[in-house]
């Protein structure tokens, strides 16, 4: 039977950058195209609307200079000014003087045919012979908005829908650009779910069999099996780990007082074979107590994977500094450290800074997920030739 | 706006009521009337040719001046009508005073209004 029947992928946090990186550009960009498109489209639009307003203007005008013609030839008392209550109109002599109308605007500008001042459209229409003396007829009218609010309304709809459109697009094509490397995960993962399920067996059997040796039988080859029992850990360490991954989103948590203190002596004491073997001479300042709401098995995953690294990038006959305090547990270790650049990369599963030591550089990622799970903060503070302290704040 | 309205209006009824002043009358209405010649006609032509009063003026006391055909902006069918008018015995300020006097009792601005 499988162990896991559900598949949870989970993208690094660099993929997951490059994807937001990808959609922020491509919206971005859609966005910018789309706007400059709708403003163009806007200003032709406005003109338009401007222009037929204006054409009223002058068809006005027209009729106006008719009138006007008529009146000069019967000037008949008396002149009764034409006027369309719809616009304002006034006539001004070849000097620019006013003459007559039904509006006296206080500033023309003479130099335009048609323009727009205070929401009003304007049309200076030339007059050409004088009638009534008037060599100019400006007329004018109020600016209709309404077909313009129509228009940005029109405008800020389509954005919006294209707005809604190209995202959900560009959704669909970041999952369709991440789909390959999805597919390496989910193969990634079921190899490593099926490896696990295969080595569970057997690395119990030896586990047992070498306690049973132990106990037992005295047996001479004493140096030889505390090799086998060495690797045989780190073999079962690995499964848990492994396990661990696949069932994290999945695995129910029994909350309960963790005796931190006592369960980090429990752990270093499960290391005490490796620690012997690379000769480290261990440091423990570990107060009496300490107690954490947590599962337990995370806590195990949380203080197995601090210690197994500190060990593992440990040199030989190095020393490792464990200290626990009320808020915090710091491990440090004398490895060859870790370039500052790579520190962020570590966390990150599949990543090692270092490959001179086995794994599949999961350690520090479970330990992240457990941080992260219980609100916990991770610091790593390590440069080249340097040792590396790994503080743990709750 | 209704303000502005009522003042043009009273100030267009008051100059459709307005008489011509002596001066109009002596030296040119009187004449003109005589020979049936139409004011009110030869103002709208100058009116359309020249647009303002400064305008016109130059032009009439120029012709006044010399009364010529050549100098008159009159069609040619207008002196087949009425008679060639002679030189005015006026001195240069009562003939400008004369022209301003006809250009004024004409104008335009004030026979305008707007009908309510």
């Amino acid at each position: 039977m499988r162990l896991l029947n559900i598949q949870v992928i989970d993208l690094l946090s660099s993929e997951k950058r490059s994807l937001v990186r990808f959609l922020a550009i491509y919206l971005s960009s859609t966005l910018i195209l789309f706007s400059l498109g709708s403003y163009m489209f806007y200003t032709f639009q406005k003109h338009q609307i401007i222009d037929n307003q204006n054409a009223k203007l002058q068809l006005e005008a027209e009729k106006l200079t008719q009138k006007l013609r008529e009146l000069h030839e019967t000037y008949k008392k008396p002149l009764l000014y034409p006027h369309d209550p719809s616009s304002d109109s006034a006539i001004y002599d070849v000097d620019r003087g006013y003459i007559f109308g039904t509006f006296k605007p206080k500033k023309i500008d003479w130099s335009k045919e048609f323009y727009k001042k205070e929401e009003k459209l304007y049309y200076l229409h030339s007059l050409n012979p004088y009638y009534l003396g008037a060599s100019s007829l400006l007329v004018s009218k109020d600016f209709n908005p309404k077909p313009l609010n129509e228009l940005v309304k029109m405008l800020l709809l389509f954005l919006v829908g294209a707005g809604v459109l190209f995202t959900l697009l560009g959704l669909f094509l970041g999952r369709l650009f991440t789909a390959p490397m999805r597919e390496s995960m989910e193969l990634m993962n079921r190899f490593i779910e099926d490896t696990t399920h295969e080595l569970n067996t057997p690395i119990s059997t030896i586990l047992t069999n070498i306690e049973l040796l132990d106990t037992i039988y005295n047996c001479e080859g004493q140096k030889e099996m505390r090799r086998i029992e060495m690797a045989s850990k780190t073999l079962s360490r690995l499964y848990e780990d492994l396990t661990f991954l696949k069932l994290n989103h999945n695995y129910h948590r029994a909350l309960e007082s963790v005796n931190i203190s006592t369960l980090l002596e429990e752990r270093i004491e499960f290391f005490h074979t490796l620690i012997e073997a690379k000769e480290i001479k261990i440091i423990k300042n570990l107060h009496p107590h300490i107690t954490l709401e947590m599962d337990r098995n995370d806590a195990i995953r949380l203080l197995d994977n601090l210690l197994s690294n500190a060990i593992k990038y440990n040199h030989k006959s190095g020393k490792l500094e464990v200290t626990l305090t009320t808020n915090r547990l710091v491990v440090q270790n004398d490895g060859d450290g870790i370039k500052k650049e790579d520190i962020s990369l570590i966390q990150n599963r599949f990543r090692r800074a270092n490959s001179s030591e086995g794994g599949f550089g999961i350690g520090l990622d479970i330990i992240g997920q457990v941080v992260t799970r219980y609100g916990f903060t991770f610091t790593i503070d390590s440069d080249t030739n340097q040792p590396t302290k790994v503080t743990l704040k709750w | 706006m209704v303000k502005k309205i009522y003042t043009i209006l009273l100030l267009s009824t008051l100059a459709q009521t307005k008489e011509p002043t002596p001066l109009l009358q002596q030296n040119c209405l009187e004449c003109h009337t005589r020979q049936k010649i139409p004011s009110e006609l030869v103002y709208r032509r100058y009116l359309m040719k020249f647009s303002t009063k400064e305008r016109m003026k130059k032009t009439l006391l120029s012709y006044l001046k010399n009364p010529k055909k050549e100098n008159s902006i009159m069609p040619q069918q207008f002196f087949l009508k009425f008679p060639q008018k002679e030189a005015l015995d006026l001195n240069g300020t009562l003939l400008e005073e004369s022209i301003g006097a006809y250009l004024d009792f004409f104008d335009v601005r004030s026979r305008l209004e707007i009908k309510r």
